[in-house]
């Protein structure tokens, strides 16, 4: 999701809405006990703070006005020692008031934050889960950044939302109303004027942080523009310099410059505003309090104590008062936050009833040990020979036109199946129906006579030796990643693959051998080390049938004449479907199908397919060029008629 | 430092107002205490005997003090804020124009991400730092030595009673800023390390799903996401000591207050009204002190993003024009490589090995041969995107690098291989080039040139239709063909083309391909193609392989001399009849 888009949903986002507040209160649920242990040091802190003001209006009113009436009774006779004594012990029990503030103090902190992270650390394993289990499909169409997004900075501002935002917030109105009481109780005619203009405050303060966040959204939208000029002429930097523009660019950015400034300038007044103006309302409600409890004072009809008490829990009052308008704001930001994730929460796969009936949404969350369970037990083997037919499978993107039309075909256990066809023609829709990623729209899949949706998909997949294009290592190292947790995976069937697949010299070379460390993505592989390593990996699990799709780029010829004998000991005495680009590799093939925009156009062996002069002479002429023809054994070619297409022939 | 206050400098252009800002602060602060003064002296005053013309005089006078209180500190957050802003566009800019000047061997090695990154967050820091992050060190520069003086007036001993738990405060917070540091960064690295999982499950979600690794992914995960709640937790109790040591610092600066100030009270030594001015000066001196902290914070980051930024400022382009640089009057456009050879920076064999070519005026060129050969480089030596490590290039028989680099380029219509086009209105990306604004005209006749007018016709917007993200968005075809009109609105004598005609089928190409001979009678063209197809009516072709020139000749003469060129025409039919089928 671009910035402006991101900022444009922010804009949307007008008043708090409840549902979703309901729905975030419920993942707190399970921490009601954080949660409250929470509120609770919250109200001893708070507790421990109103009573230091109490403790200093005791001393002042209590020993030290004592003595000074009493000095003032009887000058001669005046002893200050009882009065002394006593200050101690008011100074004392201040100490100790301060030595447990410290104390809550800490708990406030490491409390308020262990509730907020355990909600979200639940609430990102529950999504990281839910995004797992959803549809190939679903991935194709987005961005991988986004969703790491959703797991991370996402959730991470949920946990603002928790303990700035529910937590401290409500707590914080809490204090206002019991200070307000409080200060109504102490002394109810100078309670008056902070009453009448505790609203005035907390209105400037809503009316400021309103302000604020629009001015703050301008200048986000102006500093995103800018960037994505700057970006944008970085990009084209050589067309700038070519055309000798330099001058025009940066003009352009001058102008963006100058909008950003100008949008700064607004929150800069409202900021500049902002803090003197409560400020100014501030010193009213102090000199009205000098200005009422002076004549008091006077009067004999107020104590010092009393009024310095007063002085204390105005300052405190204060403070939640002027951080209102922000917390607000973060909660503000935290539902913007919350609502992506529910919506990829309220995604569901589409594939499988089966995969939902064996793990329901939110097991991962609820019951981890059920899944710990459900993945120790090692992968049935092959019940089967795994016989896999294809009946006249269509596929259809939602929405879009058919990209596989009424395929018809058979892997007899034992033999090697080659899809050739140009860019587009629907190999790669074979393999993903053939994993599972994807569903038939019509017709179906057959693995021994049972239809494939049938089948626990996880426990289909890990019979199948996988090798995909541009197949995936993850970070790690090289043993873990030939191993992959298959506990069948033994260290002498390790061995034979890495034997098998050729790569072992190349293991061998590496610093560490089988631990060499694996850089993400396998970035520090070249491309036909990767594609020999897939070959292991998939050879490590002895599976009884092989998905793979050959790698297209170019590699040495001596990594070449490798990748050859490891896909010969990779397709040997298996079943398998391979995406060919090798020649080779076809030629092993006991079946080509020809793929010809979704559509299966022509069947047959290399020899056979060549002599017919069709489409497979013209792909072959195109794409496989690495060895001089062959002599053409005999045996019958077909051409398929379509219903759809003209005849090959032409 | 001595960095740092080199970007003070640039503050400093900006006399006016950074000099009256800083002069309200002491003025706004002085006022600031005078209103605790006052009050704290009320107090005294008003033992004994009620004085309501007294009080009602204090009343108004406190709220007058106040205003003028408050225009200062408006004014000292409007005038240094707003120059720290300006500051900021300054330095934005100047890093911008200098972006622009450098040559592509800078930006062929620097990834964009991290330039984009000199430009915001380490302009940010520097300004946090010197321009709000000095202001509220002025403020408690001026506000502590203040109220400390006012208070050291009413009792000296009390002023130093008070000043312990700030020390021990300050002391506290320098032992844990550590231990802040070393769960901080744990909580960073287990973030990244979150991310990198995701990313990787995410990217991989093939493989993991065809391997059946949702469970170990899942639970390596869930471990993560573990380890980082425990780094958190950690973390939070760092956080929960600091803040425990700095609200029981400020709490603590009362006791002595309470049993000091008490004791004075009793002894008659000091009035009830200068314990209200050691009260509210406490509450006023505090957060400027907690100020300071956060400002000794910021200050490596900045340091660290100043160096960074300078780095950027000193570099120098090392493409740029010769002491005497040469603007002939006419250009003819014939070009010559002589053993022309060329190795990035970065490479380890040469990207161009003895290249030797003659280009007559007005003759075509074409430049073919397998990905990575180096066609892109040889035709960027032409306009100078970089020179040659031997040999040498010349237009006209004179050698590039002795040409004005606006001459030599503007004699140049460059259109590159990824087609770039700003997002801006259609009109203004054809007209790029041109200093002048094109005429309506003039634009139409360069889009019936590339072929484009049908296309044009159907923006909503016409000539003025934005492209990119928020406007149109063009096919790959549409884009080259744009920039191949871009180039030509500057009437080159030398028409550039690397590989720009991929994207557009052979049929448009062919019309293209006419009307650009017609267009530009005696115009020299250089074009570099995958396909074959374009460039086989050039007067002569360059077969690349690994940067050399391995073969030339027109296009019969190569079918017949080169494998390579043979063996890539035949698959190339076959595609195309492939295509037609």
């Amino acid at each position: 999701m671009s910035a402006h888009k991101e900022i444009e949903d922010d804009d949307k986002r007008g008043a708090l809405d409840r549902a979703l507040l309901w729905r975030l209160i419920r993942f707190a649920r399970p921490h009601a006990r954080a949660f409250a242990l929470s509120f609770g040091v919250l109200a001893v802190v708070f507790a421990l703070e109103l009573a230091g003001p109490r403790l200093l209006r005791g001393a002042i009113d209590g020993p030290v006005g004592d003595a000074i009436a009493a000095r003032a009774a009887d000058p001669a006779g005046f002893d200050p020692k009882p009065h002394v004594r006593s200050l101690w012990w008011w100074a004392g029990a201040y100490l100790a008031v301060t030595a447990f503030g410290f104390l809550f103090r800490y708990f406030e902190v490491a409390q308020l934050t262990r509730a907020g992270q355990l909600v979200v650390h639940d609430l990102r394993r529950q999504l990281y889960g839910h995004i797992q289990r959803l549809d190939v499909a679903w991935f194709d169409r987005r961005p991988t950044g986004g969703l790491v997004t959703r797991v991370t900075s996402d959730v991470d501002s949920l946990s603002e939302m928790f303990t700035t935002g529910l937590v401290t917030l409500s707590f914080d109105l809490v204090k206002i109303a019991v200070l307000l009481v409080v200060l109504f109780w102490l002394d109810w005619r100078l309670a008056l004027i902070v009453v009448a203009l505790t609203p005035v405050l907390i209105g400037i303060s809503m009316v400021f942080r309103g302000g604020a966040r629009e001015a703050h959204r301008l200048v986000r939208r102006r500093l995103s523009e800018m960037n994505g000029y700057l970006q944008e002429a970085l990009q084209g930097i050589r067309v700038v310099q070519m055309f000798g523009r330099e001058k025009l660019v940066s003009e352009r950015f001058a102008g963006h410059l100058d909008r950003y400034l100008k949008a700064n300038v607004r929150t800069i007044f409202l900021f500049a505003l902002f803090f003197p103006a409560i400020d100014w309302v501030v010193t009213l409600i102090q000199a009205t309090s000098v200005r009422l409890g002076g004549a008091r004072i006077a009067e004999g009809e107020l104590s010092y104590g009393l009024f310095l008490q007063f002085w204390f829990y105005l300052a405190m009052l204060l403070d939640p008062i002027r951080e209102l308008g922000e917390r607000y704001n973060v909660l503000q930001s935290a539902f913007a936050a919350a609502e992506r994730i529910f919506g990829i929460l309220d995604t569901k796969p589409t594939l499988r009833a089966t995969e939902l009936a064996h793990e329901p949404a939110g097991a991962l969350a609820h019951e981890p040990a059920g899944v710990l369970a459900r993945d120790a037990a090692p992968p049935r083997a092959l019940e089967g020979p795994g016989h896999v037919r294809f009946e006249r499978v269509s596929f259809a993107y939602p929405s879009g036109p058919e990209v596989l039309s009424d395929v018809d075909f058979e892997i007899p256990p034992g033999r090697t199946v080659a899809l050739v066809g140009a860019t587009g023609a629907g190999k790669s829709t074979i393999v993903n129906l053939l994993l599972g990623f994807y569903e038939p729209t019509r017709g179906r899949i057959l693995i021994d006579g049972v239809d494939l949706r049938e089948l626990d998909p996880r426990a289909w997949r890990t019979r199948l030796g996988l090798v995909l294009q541009e197949d995936f290592l993850f970070a790690g190292t090289v043993r873990e990643n030939l191993v992959l947790e298959r506990e069948h995976v033994t260290p002498a069937a390790l061995e034979r693959a890495l034997i098998g697949s050729c790569s072992d010299e190349l293991v061998a070379k590496l610093p560490g051998g089988l631990d060499a460390p694996v850089a993400e993505r396998g970035a520090t592989l070249s491309t036909g080390e990767r594609e020999l390593l897939a070959m292991a990996r998939a050879l490590a699990g002895a599976p009884r049938l092989v998905v793979f799709d050959e790698a297209t780029s170019s590699v040495d010829s001596a990594t070449e004449a490798r990748i050859e004998a490891a896909t010969r000991s990779l397709l040997e005495h298996r079943s398998a479907l391979v995406v060919a680009h090798r020649l080779s590799t076809i030629r092993r093939a006991h079946e080509i199908l020809v793929l010809h925009r979704g559509q299966l156009r022509e069947r047959g062996t290399h020899a056979t397919l060549l002599a017919m002069g069709g489409l497979y002479a013209k792909l072959h002429a195109m794409q496989f060029h690495d060895e001089p023809p062959v002599s053409v054994p005999q045996a019958p070619a077909s051409p398929i008629a379509s219903p759809t297409a003209s005849p090959t022939a032409r | 430092m001595a960095r740092l206050w080199k970007f003070f400098g640039r503050f400093l252009r900006h006399k006016r107002p950074l000099f009256l800002g800083f002069l309200t602060i002491p003025i706004a602060a002085l006022l600031d205490v005078q209103i605790t003064v006052m009050i704290g002296d009320a107090l005294d005053r008003l033992r004994g005997a009620s004085d309501t013309e007294f009080l009602q005089a204090l009343f108004w006078t406190v709220l007058g003090i106040a205003v003028v209180r408050g225009v200062f500190r408006y004014l000292q957050r409007w005038w240094l804020v707003c120059v720290s802003r300006y500051v900021e566009v300054e330095l934005k800019q100047d890093l911008f124009d200098q972006l622009a000047r450098l040559s592509f061997s800078f930006h062929d090695k620097s990834l964009s991400g991290d330039i984009a990154s000199r430009l915001t967050s380490d302009v940010e820091n520097i300004r946090m730092f010197l321009g709000p992050g000095l202001m509220y060190v002025a403020g408690a520069l001026v506000m502590v030595p203040a109220a400390l003086f006012t208070l050291i007036g009413l009792s000296a001993d009390l002023t130093l009673f008070m000043l312990v738990p700030l020390v021990i405060m300050g002391l506290g917070i320098q032992l844990l800023t550590p231990l802040l540091h070393r769960h901080s960064t744990a909580v960073q690295e287990k973030q990244a390390e979150l991310s990198h999982i995701a990313q990787e499950s995410f990217g991989g979600i093939r493989v993991l799903k065809g391997y059946g690794l949702e469970g170990s992914r899942a639970r390596r995960f869930e471990k993560a996401s573990r380890e980082n709640l425990g780094h958190q937790l950690d973390f939070a109790r760092a956080r929960g000591l600091s803040h425990a040591i700095t609200e029981t610092s400020h709490a603590l600066t009362f006791l002595p207050i309470l049993l000091v100030g008490g004791l004075a009270l009793i002894d008659r030594t000091m009035e009830v009204g200068a314990l209200f001015k050691f009260i509210d000066l406490t509450f006023k001196v505090f957060w400027p002190v907690i100020a300071l902290g956060w400002m000794a914070g910021l200050y490596p980051r900045a340091l660290s993003s100043a160096e960074r930024i300078d780095v950027l400022l000193s570099e120098q382009p090392d493409i740029a024009d010769p002491p005497q640089p040469v603007v002939p009057h006419a250009v003819r456009g014939e070009l010559t490589f002589e053993r022309a050879s060329f190795t990035y920076p970065t490479g380890t064999a040469p990207a161009l090995a003895s290249i030797d070519l003659h280009v007559p005026a007005g003759s075509m060129l074409g430049v073919v041969g397998p990905t990575g050969s180096g066609k892109s480089t040889l035709l960027g030596l032409l306009g100078r995107l970089h020179d040659p490590n031997a040999g040498a290039v010349s237009v006209d028989g004179i050698d590039v690098r002795t040409w004005s680099l606006a001459a030599l380029r503007g004699a140049l219509g460059y259109v590159p291989q990824d087609s770039f086009l700003f997002s801006e209105p259609y009109r203004d990306n054809i007209q790029f080039g041109n200093p002048q604004p094109l005429s309506e005209q003039r634009v139409r006749e360069l889009i019936a040139d590339v072929c484009m007018e049908q296309e044009v016709a159907r923006f909503p917007a016409g000539l003025d239709q934005l492209l990119g993200e928020r406007g149109v968005t063009l096919s790959g075809g549409q884009r080259q063909r744009t920039c191949i009109a871009r180039a030509l609105a500057r009437d080159p004598r030398v028409l550039v083309l690397d590989d720009c005609l991929s994207a557009v089928d052979t049929e448009t190409e062919a019309r293209l391909l006419e009307s650009l001979r017609r267009a530009g009678s005696g115009r020299t063209l250089v074009v570099a193609a995958h396909r074959l197809s374009t460039v086989m009516r050039a007067d002569q072709i360059a077969v690349l392989e690994r940067g050399r020139v391995t073969a030339r000749g027109t296009h019969e003469e190569l079918l017949r001399t080169s494998a390579w060129y043979r063996e890539t025409w035949r698959m190339q039919q076959a595609r195309e009849e492939l295509l037609a089928s």
